[in-house]
């Protein structure tokens, strides 16, 4: 252990001697956070561009590059989530929740800052999960068949319906299904067949996330403050962005807890930070007690520590099963993965006897571009605050043609921005009538994979439901989904509140 | 920040490099289109070979990613739109020959001026503590109880899946196929045991196998496999000799000009590509990653790939996964 340690920062000290390495780290981090700030650029794509870049350099320097980008892109989403409420990628999503009423109260500084240190603590926490725990968390991982694949889906499905109506719990639910149905669009997985494609070549690989995000969370709110409907928050003064120690000290239990969220959907194969930033948003809701819950969706530091944390611990656990397995957690490191094989490295269960260290390697450089992108964060975020201060008569048409460029950039696709547009016209009637948007999005990332995991796991088991209360993980899953529905029957609540006031608090009252 | 904005610009001058004007053909820099994600086999293939193809023809090459639509039609057809001028190449491997039948365009694959860079041997594997030590007790299993033992091999019409379909005809023996998004979930299948077998390429399993999560039962290539730490893998036609009539199908991994590009610009191609593959960059890479290089081009890669296109067109229409008719296609049997 000890052996490890001294090893860690003989490897760091080595990486930190080039100052060519130092240059490149703090540049591809600041990339990074640009391209996960601009809406349609996402963490995927941006290691995507930079691997054809990183071919001609040696393989440290070129993981320094694409892993400062990695951290930087899943950070810099939160800065249009926060500052506009359209978030920069789809990991940033529910970030906007909080950290936009954050900003229109005038916050925004408090809230970038509180965001970026939380990113730093969760991929530093994820950091350590990847070095201690990453043997146990890969067997854990491998537990996931495609029913638990199905329940994990559903409880993305059912968790985002619960969340962020502003008048009837319904509307939720109602985006929610409305996501689930644009997810069936195209040639399904398993038997390819055609689903809603009218024929259309373009429309077989289904919808692209990206151009539906955009469409749903930037043109609405383009058209809304463009329309003096919605005022962009003020900057009051230029208050300070570093936060204070005690804010980060109320708030380290929820940093905690979504730290192993995050790390634990990031391990799991093939989904990644978008599901994270939600499913620990939801369960920091569900966590706290109801006064606090109150104050989720209108501008909850709580809120915005969670997402942020969990999408930035994801990394960490992303790279849990690529570096033992060879099995990408999430999509960005499918794209780390063919970066990898490029230098000839294939990551799996040999690596460390063809690249001795080279987890630790990892390791170290994964802390540099955390500290990169905690340096490179704290410096940004107030030349971004002051964006703010510019006209949004001016501001937002800039924003809008972003969003066109960041829909169409996805592929050089045009037929992306005729998803966008029709998908944003209709988003800003559905917000109008006081539809919560989230769901639609949730459901449409969710959708196709509770759908396939569903029929291929019925396939594997010849139609028996059986196998579902047979496999402990797929067992838990499913108690987790059966409670959480339960609480949301109002008789079940008021019994079990009765329940926990009869038995356990009883002690507080004599 | 404008120091910080400095930096960056130096990092992108660093690592691109200048166009050379004295020829005809490359004037200007070439973006290959691959038609499958980044990450992927045919992605990787693409990268090494346009980065050593990019010295002998002395521009840069930009490859860039445009997956979807049903068999890389997409990416395809958008290239194909472009000027027959050598500028876009489109990088593609076997897969991508049933886009036609599956209905993602209508033409056929003579349309492109091939290059095959290579191919990675598929490779018949279990879980590592599974019961069965090879290919013969395998069969056995599966004779005695037809339809129970559960297979992944990518999806629905992969090569990997047509090589399964002509071990089960051949071998006589009934395996259900179970569908996955690709050969990374259908390995990690067999790892948790949710498939009992799994068939995809060597480069893709060698991890695995090496690190003992997998183990390899038989080749579904004419010759045995030797793992670079030794590791043998026997080949399957010994036992069954008649997979020699449509196996191996290759991966075919390679990129391909429009054909109706001029003679200078498939000449150029040429050399630059013939060059690249003598190149020890890609010898070596080849080797360490699993691959057999190929290096067919022109009018015998076009055979090559209409041979592989007749394959799955006409596997396709026997599985029913078809949406148009090789016959209307005038696609050919398989002889």
């Amino acid at each position: 252990m000890i052996d490890q340690f001294l090893q860690f920062f003989s490897i760091l000290f080595d990486l930190v001697s080039q100052p060519s390495n130092l240059l490149i780290l703090f540049a591809s981090s600041f990339i990074g956070i640009l391209f996960g700030a601009m809406p349609g650029l996402t963490a995927t794509l941006g290691i995507a561009l930079l691997t054809t870049l990183t071919y001609s350099l040696n393989t440290d320097t070129a993981l320094i590059s694409l892993l400062g980008m990695y951290v930087g892109a899943v950070y810099g989403g939160s800065y249009p989530a926060i500052l506009l409420n359209i978030p920069g990628t789809p990991a940033a999503a529910a970030t906007a929740l909080d950290g936009y009423p954050m900003a229109k109260r005038g916050e925004g500084a408090k809230a970038l800052g509180l965001t970026t240190t939380a990113s730093l603590i969760g991929t530093l926490i994820g950091l350590v999960f990847l070095v201690v725990l990453s043997p146990a968390i890969a067997t854990v991982a491998l537990q996931f068949t495609s029913w638990e694949f199905f329940l994990l889906a559903l409880f993305g499905i059912i968790i985002s319906g619960s969340i962020t109506s502003q008048d009837l719990v319904i509307k939720g639910w109602i985006a929610g299904f409305l996501g689930l149905f644009l997810s069936t669009i195209g040639r399904d997985s398993l038997q390819y067949f055609p689903r809603y494609t009218f024929e259309q070549s373009q429309l077989d690989s289904g919808l692209e996330i990206v151009p539906v995000l955009i469409g749903v969370f930037g043109i609405p709110q383009v058209i809304r403050v463009l329309s003096d409907r919605e005022t962009l928050g003020k900057l009051t003064k230029l208050s300070r962005v570093l936060p204070e120690l005690a804010v980060i000290k109320r708030n380290i239990k929820h940093i905690f807890r979504s730290a192993c969220v995050g790390v634990g959907i990031g391990s799991v194969p093939g989904i990644g930070e978008d599901i994270a930033g939600w499913v620990s948003y939801s369960v920091a809701k569900k966590t706290s007690n109801p006064e606090e819950q109150k104050k989720f969706g209108q501008g909850a530091e709580a809120a915005i520590v969670s997402s942020e944390t969990a999408n930035n611990a994801c990394v960490g656990g992303a790279l849990i099963p690529l570096l033992t397995l060879g099995i990408p957690g999430s999509p960005p490191a499918a794209m780390l993965l063919g970066a990898l094989l490029l230098h000839g490295i294939t990551p799996g269960p040999t690596i460390e006897i063809d690249h001795p260290n080279f987890l630790l390697e990892v390791t170290a450089i994964l802390f540099l571009a955390s500290l990169a992108m905690w340096a490179n964060g704290m410096l940004l975020a107030k030349q971004v605050l002051k964006l703010l201060q510019v006209p949004p008569p001016l501001f937002i048409p800039v924003v809008g043609v972003l969003c066109v460029m960041g829909a169409y950039s996805l592929g050089i696709n045009i037929f992306n921005l005729y998803i966008m547009l029709p998908v944003g016209v209709c988003a800003y009637f559905l917000s109008e009538m006081k539809f919560p948007l989230a769901p639609l999005v949730i459901g449409l990332v969710l959708g196709s994979m509770a759908d396939e995991s569903l029929r291929r796991a019925l396939m594997l088991s010849d139609g028996s439901f059986w196998p579902l209360f047979d496999r402990p993980v797929a067992v838990i899953l499913l108690m987790i989904i059966v409670g959480f529905c339960a609480i949301q029957i109002p008789l079940v609540r008021r019994g079990s509140s009765a329940f926990v006031n009869r038995f356990f608090r009883r002690a507080n009252r004599k | 920040m404008l120091r910080t904005l400095l930096i960056s610009l130096l990092f992108f001058l660093f690592i691109s490099d200048e166009a050379d004007a004295q020829q005809a053909y490359p004037k200007r820099p070439i973006t290959t289109t691959v038609v499958w994600s980044a990450g992927g086999g045919t992605d990787a293939v693409n990268r090494v070979i346009m980065a050593e193809m990019s010295k002998e023809l002395g521009v840069r090459i930009n490859v860039t990613n445009k997956a979807g639509g049903v068999s890389g039609s997409i990416g395809m057809s958008s290239t194909l739109r472009k000027r027959p001028d050598g500028y876009n190449l489109v990088g593609l491997a076997s897969s991508n020959v049933s886009a036609a039948v599956n209905g993602g365009w209508r033409e056929k694959f003579d349309v492109w001026y091939p290059f095959i860079v290579g191919s990675s041997p598929d490779v018949l594997s279990v879980k590592a503590d599974s019961p069965y030590h090879s290919l013969a007790e395998l069969v056995a299993a599966a004779k005695k109880s037809p339809g129970s033992l559960r297979a992944s091999a990518g999806g629905l019409g992969s090569n990997h899946h047509l090589h399964l379909l002509e071990l089960s005809k051949i071998a006589d023996i009934d395996l259900s196929f179970i569908p996955y998004s690709g050969s990374a979930p259908s390995q990690t299948a067999a790892i948790t045991g949710e498939v009992d077998l799994v068939i995809t390429s060597m480069a893709e399993q060698a991890q695995l196998i090496r690190g003992n999560k997998l183990r390899p039962l038989a080749m579904l290539h004419p010759e045995p496999f030797e793992m670079l730490d030794g590791i043998k893998v026997p080949s399957a036609f010994i036992e069954f000799p008649e997979l020699s009539k449509n196996l191996p199908i290759s991966q075919a991994i390679g990129f391909a000009v429009n054909n109706k590009a001029s003679a200078v610009v498939k000449r150029q191609l040429a050399d630059a590509f013939n060059k690249a593959m003598d190149s020890s960059e890609v010898k070596d890479w080849a080797r360490l990653n699993y691959y057999q290089l190929d290096g067919l081009y022109g009018e015998p890669a076009q055979q090559e790939f209409s041979r592989l296109e007749s394959l799955f067109a006409w596997s396709l229409e026997a599985l029913n996964a078809n949406k148009v008719s090789p016959e209307s296609l005038n696609i050919s049997r398989p002889n």
